[in-house]
């Protein structure tokens, strides 16, 4: 079973802008992307999250039915919801439109004000980019 | 279920109405935080719901009955506050034994493993604790008494952040294990939203909102940059709170009925637009004026 | 959760048992006046003397009279004390509602009365011993018992305590609902005996007295005391039906 040590709980940050029930979908996300929860295999329970993040119950529930309603958990009646097959395709498209893409949005608004141009932009990604990926092999 | 229903509720003393035309129900097993600045009237409620207080007009029902003078509404609810008296003659001890002979679910267990985790003296009277001791051992009994309806009025007031943590965490905790209908009153959202299913905000008696907590935190949207596009931007919207910042800026929050396109308009001519906590909403919505403090100074 | 059902009886029981438990205080202050009593009386509530030639002598009457007098005060003032709002709403952190507020409250008194009776049986027997040890005295009468005359004593003295507890109890709940009777039960109480006996014929106080105690046949005597009781409790469960904790 889980150990649910102080530091797990401090994930979830309650002065964050996003309400705690999408923090809650987006660690069972990573959770799924980093393949710590597999597919077909269960995943927490309401109760456990909610024990885990000291929150209630009905919120956790509601990080839950995001992402059944996305399809990456499906239902299985009195057993609980489990990994979908297609979770991490699902998962992983939904950042590159959604979180990626508000993100780049976001720099190209502030590279504008700042009167940065596109090739010097370009640039600072690609080498904080490879950078990056070298840091995490 | 309904474990409690007010409709038109009012309490009055003399002539100023403590609880006024209060309408709300309550459903079963839910963490409901009702909420209020000093003086809103929480407590005047929740003595209503005890049993304690009887009220002036309108209806209020707990378990289907009227709560005052009712047995069975007592036997089936707790009310812990930091006014609790226990007869000085009792130890801590044989306090909590006999809160043990009145609530048929006790835990005794529970209570004793709370109490030593605590570091009672068993042997000690309730009258010599200090106030924050003398609340965390209210909220022991108020917990291991397990009854269907358990209400904890300004539960910390006096205990150091560490007792706090440690109380809402075993307040939620011992919820999951045995689900019950709990009100838990207070002036600090902040603290309790994390464990709130439902909140019920109160101004001078009268309810501005009850709904669950997750859509009060998208109930508003906060709007700053320059206070001409500013207030012509929100001209036609509720506003809930304006400040000024610096010369010509503003920062208006205003309830969130807006379009996706409406905030698209929003951000196209400069402005910022962000969420708002519970806990600010909770501020502004029950705020004097709509300037807040400032308004004194002004 | 499911909700418990409980009955009236069940619950007074306990709050019962949690008041014999708490209202300890009680007891103690109940044996401090018993001791004051007997230094009272150790004076002798009555004396008379004569002489004819050169031969002189005192009669001293000693009773215990006083104790069971100052344990009746002691149990009106008890039943004052447990009125008040400190006692009254240690009642409501546990289960409970007015009636069975009152009707533990009643048990309580009644069986405080018992042991209070009881105690002013024996403390009168041990005044008796300790006049005889202590007075430096000739000739001792003292007042022949029997097992029947004690126990008609012990229930009479009992009952005259609960009788006062209840009267007690009707006050304080008074009080209770409004301060000002605090002020007004004592002077309307003593005004009245000023106004009765102002005629030098007082009326109203010996009849209220002969009708208990000049009363011959026990059994009547205790319907009667059970009926003034049940008059003030009834009163004071009336009275106090409505009224709010901690408001």
């Amino acid at each position: 079973m889980w150990c649910v040590g102080g530091d797990v709980r401090l994930i979830l940050n309650s002065d964050s802008m996003k309400p705690i029930y999408v923090q809650v979908s987006e660690w069972l996300e990573t959770e799924i992307l980093n393949e710590n929860i597999k597919c077909d295999e269960k995943v927490y329970s309401q109760y456990q999250l909610a024990e885990m993040f000291n929150i209630n119950p009905a919120t956790a529930a509601k990080g839950i039915n995001i992402l059944a309603d996305e399809n990456v958990l499906y239902k299985k009646r009195g057993l609980g919801m489990f990994v979908a097959t297609e979770a991490r395709e699902i998962i992983l498209r939904k950042r590159k439109n959604t979180k990626l893409r508000s993100m780049v949005k976001e720099l190209a608004k502030e590279a504008i004000q700042l009167n940065v141009e596109e090739e010097e932009l370009l640039e600072m990604i690609r080498s904080l980019h490879q950078q990056m990926k070298g840091d995490l092999k | 279920m309904k474990v409690v229903e007010c409709k038109e509720l009012t309490k009055r003393y003399g002539k100023a109405k403590a609880i006024n035309n209060l309408s709300f129900e309550l459903t079963e097993n839910k963490i409901t935080g009702l909420i209020g600045r000093n003086g809103a009237g929480k407590t005047t409620l929740l003595k209503m719901i005890a049993g304690y207080l009887h009220h002036t007009s309108g209806d209020i029902q707990v378990f289907s009955e009227n709560p005052f003078n009712n047995l069975k509404v007592s036997a089936n609810s707790i009310f812990i506050d930091n006014g609790m008296s226990f007869s000085p003659s009792l130890t801590l001890e044989e306090l909590l034994e006999t809160s043990g002979e009145f609530y048929p679910n006790w835990d005794q267990r529970l209570a004793k493993r709370l109490f030593d985790y605590f570091s009672f003296n068993p042997l000690q009277s309730h009258v010599n604790l200090s106030k924050g001791m003398k609340s965390t051992f209210n909220m022991i009994i108020g917990l291991a008494a397990r009854c269907p309806l358990t209400i904890f009025d300004e539960p910390t007031s006096g205990m150091d952040a560490g007792t706090r943590k440690d109380f809402y965490r075993a307040l939620l905790k011992d919820y999951i294990a045995h689900p019950r209908t709990i009100i838990l009153s207070s002036h600090l959202l902040s603290e309790v939203e994390d464990i709130l299913e439902e909140i019920l905000l109160i101004k001078n008696g009268e309810k501005l909102l009850h709904m669950p907590i997750e859509i009060l935190k998208e109930y508003s949207i906060g709007i700053s940059g320059k206070a001409t596009a500013v207030s012509e931007w929100t001209s036609n919207k509720e506003t809930i709170f304006t400040q000024s910042i610096g010369v010509d800026g503003s920062y208006v929050v205003i309830k969130n009925d807006c379009s996706l396109r409406d905030l698209e308009i929003a951000r196209d001519i400069g402005l910022e637009v962000s969420s708002v906590s519970a806990e600010d909403v909770c501020t502004y919505l029950t705020s004097k004026t709509k300037e807040g403090i400032d308004h004194v100074f002004n | 959760m499911s909700l418990t059902d409980v009955t009236t009886w069940e619950i007074t029981k306990k709050q019962y048992r949690y008041k014999l438990k708490s209202y300890f205080g009680v007891f103690s202050s109940l044996v401090a006046i018993q001791l004051l009593a007997i230094l009272f009386s150790l004076n002798g509530t009555g004396m008379s003397g004569g002489s004819s030639g050169t031969f002189s002598y005192d009669v001293n009457y000693y009773t215990g009279d006083i104790i069971q007098v100052l344990v009746m005060i002691w149990a009106f003032i008890t039943a004052i004390i447990i009125t008040t709002k400190a006692y009254r709403y240690d009642d409501y952190s546990f289960v409970t509602n007015r009636l069975i507020s009152h009707y533990s409250n009643i048990l309580f008194l009644f069986s405080a009365s018992i042991l209070a009776g009881i105690m002013v049986f024996f403390t009168g027997h041990l005044f008796r011993l300790i006049t005889i040890l202590l007075k430096n005295t000739d000739s001792i009468m003292v007042s022949e018992l029997t097992l029947l005359g004690t126990l008609k004593g012990i229930t009479a003295s009992i009952l005259y305590i609960f009788l006062c507890a209840s009267i007690g109890y009707f006050v304080g709940i008074l009080i209770q609902l409004n301060r000002l009777f605090s002020f007004l039960l004592p002077v309307l109480f003593v005004g009245a005996l000023f106004v009765d006996g102002m005629n030098n014929d007082p009326t109203v106080f010996p009849s209220i007295i002969s009708f208990f105690g000049s009363e011959n046949f026990l059994f009547l005597f205790i319907l009667k005391i059970i009926m003034a009781s049940a008059l003030f409790y009834i009163l004071a469960i009336s009275f106090s039906n409505r009224m709010e904790v901690r408001p």
